[in-house]
């Protein structure tokens, strides 16, 4: 009943406007579009030059503030040390208390170098995604037909990155089995 | 009247339309414009929204008439792309905040009585229309497409990126609401009734 109802409805309108109309739509959509899509490409090198500037500013103070000579006259100990020495200093010379000051300071310090570990994960993503970018451009080269010997440098990286990658594997490996 | 499924259009027309030609452009629109709005306005209560989606629909078919093979007649291929567009939009977040503005400003246009279509003499079509328009829009695509398009609950619910028992409660959801509709206005006037002084 209620599909005969639904069925008997107009299966046709007037068109909502004529072709000279659809072709003026048409045409502002496509400008809209277009507009849209320069907007969004202005935006884009906008965004990229943001964050060009603040990386190369980045590197620049990095480089800045490791390129000079390390600040070592405000190091605390040596001034400490220094007055120290300097009360008994009558008989020896400024350069030997500085060289005392050192070895003490260096005595302070532990015996055994701190080990550092560093977890295998990040290196491990970033050596497999490096092949699988070389994957990539290679099954392209041979699908594009490049002659193998052009490919011969890129096959050369690529086992070089997977030689690395076995030997990050190889250290787990020696890890997890030594704990 | 014809059912934008069964339009057909001659293949050499076709072609030409596909390769530019403004003439045979105009046929193929004015073929296709009033069952593909027809069918739009079915889905959509909103007459703007079934506007801008009948623009989108009819460029998309220029934009891909070249990639038509003929294989179904022109009126299903594009009435693929009408109900796509249409569902589209239905399931689109933006779709669902404009619902719930209008449910808050409008009380009366959301439940549908500004969405009646159907030419003024057919007056059983108008009670139709406006159980329709009783129902959700979901609901009211999904009867819409089953009863009359003759979609399958699979591919509705495909097309809606739901399960079928999405498609199927819906279905009956809105089969209730429908028989209790029409069980409550049996008896009544069907037309909004002249007042004594002659104004509708």
């Amino acid at each position: 009943m209620i599909q005969h109802r639904l069925r008997n409805l107009p299966r046709e309108l007037a068109q909502p406007y004529d072709w000279t109309e659809f072709r003026r739509r048409a045409r502002e959509r496509a400008a809209a579009v277009a507009r849209r899509d320069a907007n969004a490409r202005t935006t884009l090198a906008v965004a990229a030059a943001l964050v060009l500037a603040v990386v190369g500013i980045a590197i620049w103070m990095r480089f800045t503030r490791s390129g000079g000579p390390p600040d070592i006259a405000g190091y605390p100990m040596a001034e400490t040390d220094w007055r120290v020495f300097e009360g008994d200093a009558g008989s020896v010379s400024g350069t030997d208390a500085r060289a005392n000051a050192a070895e003490r300071w260096l005595a302070s310090l532990p015996t055994e170098p701190v080990v550092v570990r560093v977890g295998t994960r990040a290196a491990v993503t970033g050596l497999e995604d490096r092949i699988a970018q070389l994957d990539d451009y290679l099954s392209a080269a041979r699908v594009a037909g490049v002659q193998p010997a052009k490919l011969v440098d890129v096959e050369a990286q690529r086992a070089l990155l997977v030689r690395s990658l076995v030997q990050v594997r190889y250290a787990e490996t020696l890890v997890s089995a030594s704990r | 009247m014809a059912r934008l499924g069964d339009i057909q259009i001659p293949r050499e027309l076709l072609q030409k339309a596909a390769h530019g030609d403004e003439a045979a452009q105009v046929v193929v629109y004015t073929t296709t414009a009033p069952a593909t709005f027809a069918l739009i306005r079915r889905l959509m209560s909103n007459r703007a929204v079934a506007e801008d989606l009948f623009q989108d629909t009819m460029m998309t078919l220029f934009e891909k008439l070249p990639e038509f093979r003929g294989e179904a007649p022109l009126g299903a291929w594009l009435k693929q792309i009408a109900v796509s567009k249409c569902l589209m939009f239905l399931r689109s977040p933006w779709h669902r905040v404009r619902l719930r503005l209008e449910n808050e400003s409008e009380p009366e246009i959301a439940q549908g009585l500004g969405a009646l279509i159907t030419p003024a003499p057919c007056v059983e079509g108008l009670d139709v229309e406006r159980a329709l328009s009783s129902l959700s829009a979901t609901a009211r695509a999904v009867v819409w497409l089953y009863e009359v398009e003759g979609y399958s609950h699979e591919e509705i619910a495909r097309l809606f990126g739901r399960t079928v028992s999405f498609s199927k409660s819906q279905l009956a959801r809105a089969h209730v609401k429908l028989r209790d509709w029409f069980g409550s206005t049996r008896g009544k006037q069907s037309c909004t009734p002249i007042q004594s002084n002659g104004k509708v």
